[in-house]
């Protein structure tokens, strides 16, 4: 069973990259005029919350509620939307040190934003930007970290780390991004109340909380997704001047991973696989993701919302009618086969999906193939019992009826082929297997714990490996953490 | 829809386990049922009285000749089919035990009453039965948690009252949107159609339209009841159940209409003008392909 499903989108991004996500604040129509920019003009306080930043970077444990995530976390507002604007202007000098001026879109907020640093503080930026880019050995950063105060020494152990990782200004890129990931993944408790007052426009995402198919809460979020993505758009292969994220395999992995746990916690996010298939649009697995998160925002529960949900004015849910959300899904799920043949569970959801559409006669040659080619029982069980509402549709009695029942041998205590078995024999006038099938249901046992049926978690079947994937990506940045 | 063919009688009469064992039931159509609600105007006071002579059937279009016309004389089989789900923790379910209480008080002793909870899981809290304490003790056992199966346990609900010759009256509450079933809305109306069960709906509203509901209640000729709270749930099921015992049950066998697939159906009184409200139709055995002559 899926608790609770949520919706949410970001209202910045740190970097660009479209936003089609399913809660959306409206576009204001453009002026006519370029628009003036808003001055930002920052604090002491500011530069400080960066130089953190930096040092969480190597004090955060992977997977871990630490110190480190916790201040991070607390973080949130206006103080968030300012510290990603200074670590953009960290992310400038980091690139191009000789830079002064400094400015800010949100896609979200057409008023662009100016920053203004004093002299002192942008000295300080440039300090923490040649430790974190791995440069302090240059002259021009070796005369600026001479100078007294500037970096303290766990910032100098920072440059060393980024220095021995021989990864370039992508150590910071890549660590920061997990830190974001962490705090979206393990939600540490809030350390002080939020309001509503605490986010200017366009400083924070909308999510909107869905349980039981109604609308439970509709709340403004940070958005630590959109950080992260932000900091990954900038990563840079050894061999290139330029950002080239789609070429990097720990940004793969990533944006697999964290979807799965998007689609795991239900915590649903339609521009994480916007971006992901920018960056890497043929590969099956993203594609495969793509598909499954447009299948979920045809269920049932998710369409409720679709047209019940209250809003302020503004804000749209950016979710398709269901034929419209099943068409999408189909076609990612056919891209992902034209990617990678093998895949069962592909042809099981493609299957699913095409059903779905009334299009039984193509969905039952992707289910008899995703049968035929898994060994695995819970894709074999989803298989028999949407094979056999295709064959039913189809009017194919006797085969329909054999489909459910290899389905109720894989799991006998589910209730769906029971209530498929029901409806089948009742459909063929029989009323008395109709009756057998149902007692069936009835004498199954009182408690869910003791009567698991997987189609109770359909809609998050996909993610099941979802720790794998996580472990798989933490790997690498495991043990680095300072003792 | 059909009176039962005599070999499914007899194994009705002796229960469900029995009735398993039973071969295939007879596709002809020895005679049909229905049952009719008839007030002077919509939602006004049930019109009384009436005999077999006052009214007009016509299946296909064909004039039918009304053999039988029964009113408060058979006991009633009411399935309570409640949604148990998240949604209706708290207040909610007290409300709820509350209403079905008061619903059991308003039976005769000979009606009999079953009761099914969904959440995500289908249960059966009490199978039929005229000892009425037994499904008051499994209402006071009931629990809220999980998503809602309002489809798979309104097809439960419908099951139970197709496995007894009785008048099935089923009661469908639900306070949300289906979540979880396996079962289609098509199915279950498909069903419905074929069913003698009437069913009634009490939902709370919403801003999510209960179409399911809606559908099903038009397609059995009963009604859909929308509350604003569930505090009021108590009158509703009890209006449920005062309704249902004026409605007649209406008999006659069919002549000079095709023995298999939809037959529509329509209700009149002879020579004055009433409200009548009665299944639109009835779907004749078993289908040879899926979704032939079904009304949309």
């Amino acid at each position: 069973m899926t608790p609770r499903l949520s919706v949410v989108t970001a209202a910045l991004l740190l970097s660009g990259g479209a936003l089609g996500a399913q809660v959306q604040r409206q576009q204001p129509i453009p002026p006519a005029a370029t628009p003036v920019p808003e001055i930002s003009i920052a604090t002491d306080a500011r530069i400080s919350r960066v130089e953190f930043w930096l040092k969480a970077l190597l004090d955060h444990e992977q997977g871990i509620t630490d110190e480190a995530l916790k201040t991070v976390a607390s973080w949130w507002g206006d103080d968030l939307q300012t510290m990603r604007l200074d670590v953009n202007a960290l992310l400038r000098l980091m690139r191009s040190p000789g830079t002064v001026r400094f400015s800010w879109q949100s896609q979200n907020d057409p008023k662009p934003r100016d920053i203004r640093y004093a002299p002192a503080q942008l000295q300080r930026l440039r300090a923490f930007a040649c430790v974190a880019s791995g440069t302090a050995r240059e002259p021009a950063c070796a005369t600026i970290l001479r100078q007294r105060g500037l970096v303290d020494d766990d910032l100098l152990e920072l440059a060393i780390r980024v220095q021995d990782a021989q990864d370039g200004d992508n150590f910071v890129l890549r660590r920061g991004a997990m830190l974001h990931t962490d705090i979206a993944i393990l939600k540490p408790a809030p350390t002080e109340p939020r309001s509503a007052a605490g986010y200017s426009p366009g400083s924070g995402g909308y999510r909107v909380l869905i349980q039981d198919g109604r609308q439970m809460n509709l709340s403004q979020t940070d958005d630590h997704w959109e950080i992260a993505r932000g900091l990954l758009a900038n990563i840079r292969p050894a061999d290139s001047s330029r950002p080239a994220p789609g070429r990097d395999e720990m940004v793969r992995r990533w944006y697999r991973a964290t979807a799965t746990w998007m689609q795991d916690a239900g915590d649903h996010e339609t521009q994480h696989l916007d971006r992901a298939r920018e960056l890497f649009p043929t590969d099956p697995d993203i594609l495969f993701l793509s598909g499954s998160q447009h299948e979920t925002y045809a269920s049932a529960a998710v369409q409720s919302v679709r047209e019940g949900a209250v809003l302020p004015a503004g804000v749209t849910i950016e979710i398709g009618t269901e034929a419209r959300e099943l068409r999408q899904a189909e076609t990612f799920f056919r891209r992902s086969l034209a990617a990678k043949i093998a895949q069962p569970e592909a042809h099981l959801r493609l299957g699913h999906v095409l059903g779905e559409l009334n299009r039984h006669t193509d969905a039952v040659p992707e289910l008899e193939e995703a049968i035929k080619s898994t060994s695995e029982d819970l894709l074999r069980y989803f298989g028999f019992l949407l094979l056999g509402t295709s064959q039913e549709a189809l009017g194919r009695y006797d085969d329909a009826q054999a489909s459910y029942e290899r389905a109720s041998t894989l799991y006998p205590t589910a209730q769906s082929p029971f209530l498929a078995l029901t409806e089948l024999a009742r459909r063929r006038g029989n009323r008395a297997a109709a009756l057998r099938s149902m007692q069936e249901v009835f004498d199954l046992p009182w408690s869910q714990f003791q009567r698991y049926d997987p189609w109770w978690d359909y809609d998050v079947a996909q993610s099941r490996h979802v720790g794998d994937l996580l472990k798989e990506l933490r790997q690498p940045f495991l043990n680095e953490a300072r003792p | 829809m059909k009176v039962p063919a005599l070999s499914m009688a007899a194994a009705l009469l002796i229960g469900t386990q029995l009735a398993a064992q039973q071969p295939m039931f007879s596709t002809r159509v020895e005679a049909v049922r229905v049952d009719v609600l008839v007030t002077d105007r919509e939602n006004g006071p049930a019109l009384l009285g009436l005999g077999p002579d006052d009214f007009d059937v016509l299946d296909n279009g064909v004039p039918q000749k009304v053999e039988l016309v029964s009113f408060e004389q058979i006991p009633l089989n009411v399935i309570l089919a409640l949604d148990l789900s998240d949604s209706v923790e708290g207040d909610r379910l007290e409300h709820l035990q509350a209403a079905s209480s008061a619903l059991i008080n308003g039976l005769e002793k000979d009606d009999q009453v079953a009761l099914v909870g969904f959440s995500h899981v289908v249960t059966l809290g009490a199978a039929l039965t005229s000892d009425h304490s037994k499904v008051r003790q499994a209402l006071g056992d009931t629990f809220a948690s999980g998503d809602t199966a309002l489809i798979d346990g309104t097809f439960a609900g419908m099951m139970i009252g197709e496995s007894d010759v009785g008048r099935g009256l089923l009661i469908v509450f639900s306070d949300g949107v289906d979540t979880a079933s396996w079962l289609t809305p098509d199915k279950v109306l498909d069903a419905a159609r074929r069913s003698d069960v009437v069913a009634y709906g009490v939902v709370v509203q919403s801003r999510n339209k209960p179409e399911f509901v809606r559908e099903l209640t038009s397609a059995t000729g009963g009604r859909l009841y929308e509350i604003e709270r569930t505090s009021a749930l108590d009158k509703a099921f009890v209006q449920v159940l005062e309704e249902f015992r004026q409605r007649y049950l209406v008999s006659y066998t069919p002549r000079g209409v095709e023995p298999t697939g939809w037959h529509r159906l329509t209700v009149s009184i002879k020579g004055r003008r009433a409200t009548v409200r009665a299944r639109p139709g009835y779907l004749a055995g078993p289908v040879s392909t899926p979704d032939a002559a079904l009304p949309r």
